[in-house]
């Protein structure tokens, strides 16, 4: 791949600029080459050297490149098929794309973790993420001339942004230009070394044909592991065939497709047993992680790690935990699982009762006086995962700790978004150290968090909790007569777990903000 | 706040809340991925960290919203972007089932 720079003059700053100047390689690309030239072309003005005014100067994901695609489609009028979309997306990530590490920190946007508290500095949150997430901006690179077109362009499409809080009350345009600007070219620069090298040792898509060993969480419902049989296709593709269970024994099973961007983007459609299933994974050669979540229903998700089968490793223990003085069955779930599990001081295993190089099923004992905390499970040579061994549960935490579910349906164009949470429970060592137990079976219920929601009657109106699942369903979208001003379905809850320890009750609390709809939702939020 | 007088529950809240300096505190907490975290009055969360302080019902002042772009990141804005957003729904508190999501997704 041909890599040009040119300089450009820029109010006496010197803008570096990446251009598209590649030889096309595959027809995708000749494709993609023309897709620019013949629908792009039309207002981006060309630069030389095969380069297009703004396109060629940021870095974006695949999700980001859509973004801007939907926004010509949206604001400017732009037809395009679905079919260019795609190439063009694609095109774009390989080319224009981010490397792994600068998306550290901030896939929870890509995969719609959207219950994430961020972290940003103040001056951020205030400019860009009192809008739209934070992570939006962190997964961009641009130089600073483009950073500060944006800044421009967001000032013309929404004019009274200058008028809200955190705007009216300081110079916002000033600021924006003058220190987020420079703040952002530097944070998140166009040219950088990661993304150079990146492009130098991106792996072909090839090397991720195989079958994978997964293992998962699904909040709400529990453990699954199986295994995900990936097929190459043609121009980065594969199909996929997914063979799995839970915990309870219910299948998790279906077939799919998916699609590699920038080397290790990794993003699936699987119908898994009639529900539409979407994959955004951070690939690479030896291990699939990420998060796996219902198309229509991005809060139905589960936490997703995979192992390529001929790379050994130990990717989990499920359940991750045994009670001092009891038995219990445990399965190791990994790729090249070989030889006799071993889980530390005062846990025995009592019997195998399953070997295959997934998945290792063991009955275990824990003696009366095995201390209590963490401990490195091995199996041959393999270590990286652990077992809680715990005496009794000192404290229950509902995860997440501060949620927001969305009224929807009831005719309406945007679906109920569901809260879904775990009752965590967590140990104190006999050093005295708080050490996280696991996820436990809990009985659930929502309570008023303060006064005006108990005076207001959230939760009669804001939703129902299934009792034995951390499963929230709101109320329905619009106007309900029944309630004071005909106000929405919203309401301000808590959250209760109780956790039963031996006929000894724990809880915990979370807060659940239940609130109205959303109709503008992007893949990044 | 010399020469504003709160005239209903609501706005007297506020007045109080901004008085004893607790507005920011909330304003830090509601750093939620996608949502808006500026509360005048809040798309998802209020001033207080609750709800029961933003519009009531949301319909009645909608297009309130969505004219002069206000919680543009989740409600389509009618001044700039989608015009035609409520062709269909003239009456918000009527009509709310006939707005659509604005997202161009694949087909």
């Amino acid at each position: 791949m041909k890599r040009t720079f040119r300089f450009a003059s820029a109010g006496g700053l010197l803008a570096l600029a990446v251009s598209l100047a590649l030889q096309p390689q595959t027809s995708q690309a000749r494709e993609a080459q023309a897709i620019l030239k013949e629908t792009c072309m039309a207002c981006h003005t060309p630069e030389g050297e095969n380069a297009l005014s703004r396109i060629s100067h940021q870095r974006k994901t695949p999700e980001g490149w859509l973004m801007s695609i939907a926004r010509m489609q949206t604001m400017h009028q732009l037809k395009i098929s679905d079919e260019d979309r795609r190439t063009l997306v694609k095109y774009l990530a390989d080319n224009q794309g981010l490397a792994p590490s600068e998306t550290d920190g901030v896939r929870y946007a890509l995969e719609r973790r959207l219950n994430t508290v961020e972290q940003f500095d103040d001056q951020t949150k205030q400019m860009c993420g009192r809008c739209h997430s934070g992570a939006r901006v962190a997964l961009q690179r641009r130089p600073a001339q483009e950073w500060e077109r944006l800044v421009n362009f967001h000032l013309g499409q929404w004019p009274s942004l200058e008028y809200q809080a955190l705007s009216r009350d300081r110079d916002w345009f000033d600021l924006a230009r003058k220190e987020m600007v420079p703040l952002l070219a530097k944070r998140y620069p166009l040219d950088s070394k990661a993304w150079a090298d990146w492009q130098k040792s991106m792996p072909k898509a090839e090397a991720l044909v195989g079958d994978w060993s997964f293992s998962g969480h699904l909040p709400g419902k529990g453990e699954l592991n199986g295994v995900m049989k990936v097929t190459a296709a043609e121009g980065d593709h594969f199909t996929l065939s997914v063979d799995g269970q839970y915990v309870d024994g219910s299948p998790f099973k279906g077939q799919g497709t998916a699609i590699l961007y920038s080397g290790y983007e990794w993003r699936g459609n699987v119908d898994i047993d009639g529900v539409k299933m979407r994959q955004v994974f951070a690939a690479n050669g030896a291990q699939l992680k990420g998060r796996m979540f219902e198309a229509a229903h991005d809060e139905r998700g589960l936490d997703f790690i995979a192992a390529r089968q001929d790379h050994p490793q130990l990717l989990a223990v499920q359940p991750g935990y045994l009670k001092a003085g009891s038995e219990t069955e445990v399965s190791l779930i990994g790729s090249g699982l070989n030889g006799t599990p071993s889980f530390g001081k005062g846990v025995e295993v009592v019997k195998v009762l399953e070997q295959s190089p997934q998945r290792v099923r063991v009955l275990l004992k824990a003696a009366a006086d095995a201390p209590a905390g963490l401990r490195e499970v091995s199996v041959g040579a393999l270590k990286g995962q652990q077992l809680a061994v715990y005496r009794d549960i000192a404290e229950v935490k509902v995860v997440p700790a501060f949620s927001v579910a969305r009224i929807g349906d009831n005719g309406g164009a945007t679906p109920k978004v569901q809260g879904r949470f775990d009752a965590e429970a967590w140990g104190r060592s006999a050093e005295g150290k708080a050490y996280r137990i696991g996820v436990f079976p809990a009985q659930w219920k929502v309570e008023p968090f303060d006064d005006r929601a108990r005076e207001d009657e959230d939760v009669k109106f804001a939703g129902s909790m299934q009792t034995d699942a951390g499963v929230f369903t709101p109320g329905d979208a619009g106007p309900n007569p029944e309630r004071k001003m005909s106000t929405n379905n919203a309401g301000n809850l808590k959250v209760i777990a109780a956790v039963d320890d031996a006929g000894k009750a724990h809880t915990g609390e979370g807060h659940l903000i239940v609130t109205v709809q959303r109709w503008n939702n992007p893949p990044i939020p | 706040m010399k020469h504003l007088k709160p005239i209903n529950n609501k706005a007297l809240k506020l007045e109080q809340a901004a008085d004893e300096n607790r507005i920011e505190e909330v304003v830090a907490m509601n750093s939620v991925a996608g949502c808006a975290s500026t509360t005048d009055p809040g798309w998802e969360i209020d001033a207080f960290g609750g709800v029961s302080s933003l519009c009531q019902p949301m319909e009645s002042d909608l297009y309130g919203c969505s004219d002069p772009c206000w919680w543009p990141a989740q409600v389509p804005d009618m001044m700039s972007t989608y015009p035609d957003w409520n062709k269909d729904a003239q009456a918000s508190n009527d009509n709310w089932r006939n707005l659509g999501t604005v997202f161009p997704e694949d087909k």
